[in-house]
């Protein structure tokens, strides 16, 4: 039992993915939490899976694969803005409409390349693929997303909860959304290697969700959040390295379910 | 007091270092004694959409306790949602405390009539109503002070058995309570309400009255309402009908009343 979970350990990239696992769990589980509460669910998953097409794009053009996931998540939700700003389109639809357009350009790019194979690790996520520089990237974009929900973590509260009152007092809770749909990308685009673009919003939605069932104020819930993202995180990462085939994404997402139904029936209502 | 965190000198240290910005530029307006004055004022509930009231003009003095009373749809909503700086005025001008109605000014709290609040949020009914001393924050600050202002405002409005309640576990008569707490909170000298009765029962009713109309409480009140046997306690009443602002009834002679 012992050599099942020390024997990966001695593997550098599964350290390095470990430690991508333990960061990513910790930015995902706090910013879910406002993604949960302000039931953003569907456009965390549109900016999450319109990273595919930047991705790819970036990769068949050469240049930072992170630079394309960026660029494709900032577009999405500016073109969800543009969108749904015009009377008639909800928001709702503009997701539905974003979300598909910019899936269908990526699926449109890779079958151009004809590597298929070659993307697998981007949809699903790989325990192998993270290296040294992405772990770099990975640790400055959590400081960032964390240092900035931890300064503002007064008026992203009081946004969440009660925006008319936000904008009342002068708080800007426009601005504020804007500032959190940015940060929503950033970690997107932080996760992609380890969860894939397909399952990334998982780690945004269902540590969060667990969090919520559990926690009674905003800093419980984040709590429980990172509790159980950690949890799935980590088990997942020894999943997908004893079980050769399962993609590291799929492994994590399943053992984060796990915490969110228990939490599901041991809650109490109300 | 609320209990505070080993870590949360740390924290304070990091805020800190961060410069302090306020959300709105201070409100030094100086309103000799009117708190609100409107000429010739009209406005629509939503851009591009239908007139709601049109060439209003009217004066409310500060301390005064004014009623708003008209059918549905006469535009009530729209006139607090102007006065609050929410919805810009199409014509006219109008003054609240000395200056143009805008956003971020703490003297001015305005209620609506169904606050539309995230529904379940996990806050705790002490943190809603301290949400009330961030409008004399800014951005970039952490916010522990007020817990005096907090408890003297959840004592005021009867709230302090329910502190620890989640704000989603309340009815609509403590929320309403506790939003008014928030408001005492803030400092505010101008409530604009809009029928802050309508979610009440009798026993909430009562507190929420004897806290507006105590003699001591230094406020000048705005309220929208349907009530006809209300207005005895107010010293102005205004009616808004078909869009325009018909009648002004200034009861002088009551017992309390204004500068």
């Amino acid at each position: 039992m012992l050599e099942f979970l020390l024997e990966p350990l001695r593997e550098p990239f599964f350290q390095r993915a470990l430690l991508a696992v333990v960061l990513s769990a910790l930015t995902c589980a706090c910013l879910g939490a406002y993604v949960v509460l302000r039931r953003m669910a569907f456009l965390s998953t549109a900016l999450t899976h319109s990273i595919l097409p930047g991705v790819v794009g970036a990769i068949l053009l050469g240049l930072s694969p992170y630079l394309g996931a960026l660029t494709a998540a900032l577009l999405t939700a500016s073109g969800i803005a543009w969108l749904s700003a015009r009377r008639g389109t909800s928001e709702d639809s503009a997701i539905g409409v974003m979300l598909s357009v910019m899936f269908a350009a990526g699926i449109a790019l890779m079958s151009a390349a004809h590597a298929w194979r070659d993307f697998t690790g981007l949809l699903f996520g790989s325990v192998v693929s993270v290296g040294a520089t992405d772990l770099l990237i990975i640790g400055l974009t959590s400081g960032g997303i964390l240092f900035t929900l931890r300064v503002l973590h007064k008026e992203l509260e009081l946004a969440a909860f009660d925006e008319e009152y936000a904008e009342l007092i002068g708080a800007r809770p426009a601005w504020l959304r804007a500032v959190l749909l940015i940060l929503v990308a950033l970690g997107a685009v932080a996760c992609v290697r380890l969860v894939g673009a397909l399952l990334t919003t998982a780690l945004f939605v269902i540590p969060s969700a667990t969090g919520v069932l559990l926690g009674r104020t905003l800093p419980q819930v984040m709590g429980w959040g990172i509790a159980c993202a950690l949890f799935g995180g980590i088990s997942g990462l020894y999943l997908s390295y004893h079980c050769t085939g399962v993609p590291s994404g799929a492994g994590i997402v399943l053992c984060c379910a796990g915490p969110y139904l228990v939490a599901r029936l041991r809650a109490p209502r109300g | 007091m609320m209990p505070r965190p080993w870590w949360s000198p740390l924290s304070d240290a990091c805020f800190g270092l961060i410069p302090r910005v306020p959300y709105a530029r201070p409100d030094r307006a100086d309103c000799q004694g009117i708190a609100v004055v409107a000429q010739g004022l009209s406005a629509a509930a939503r851009p591009h959409g239908p007139t709601a009231f049109t060439d209003a003009s009217f004066s409310i003095p500060c301390g005064c306790r004014t009623a708003l009373i008209g059918p549905n749809g006469s535009g009530k909503s729209t006139l607090l949602r102007v006065l609050a700086g929410l919805v810009p005025a199409a014509t006219g001008s109008v003054q609240v405390l000395g200056a143009p109605p805008q956003l971020g000014r703490a003297r001015v709290a305005y209620l609506a009539q169904r606050p539309r609040l995230t529904d379940p949020f996990p806050l705790k009914l002490r943190r809603l109503v301290q949400m009330g001393t961030y409008a004399h924050h800014g951005w970039f600050e952490e916010c522990h002070h007020g817990d005096e202002a907090v408890d003297r405002a959840l004592h005021l409005l009867q709230l302090t058995e329910l502190a620890d309640r989640p704000v989603h576990t309340l009815s609509g008569g403590q929320l309403q309570r506790a939003l008014l707490a928030r408001a005492t909170v803030q400092g505010a000298e101008l409530l604009l309400l809009d029928e802050p009765y309508a979610a009440l029962d009798q026993a909430s009713r009562d507190i929420v009255e004897a806290f507006l109309f105590a003699p001591t409480a230094n406020l000048t009140i705005v309220m929208a309402t349907h009530d006809p046997a209300d207005s005895q306690r107010f010293d102005r009443i205004l009616e808004l009908r078909q869009g325009a602002l018909r009648t002004v009834h200034a009861c002088a002679g009551h017992p309390h009343r204004h500068a």
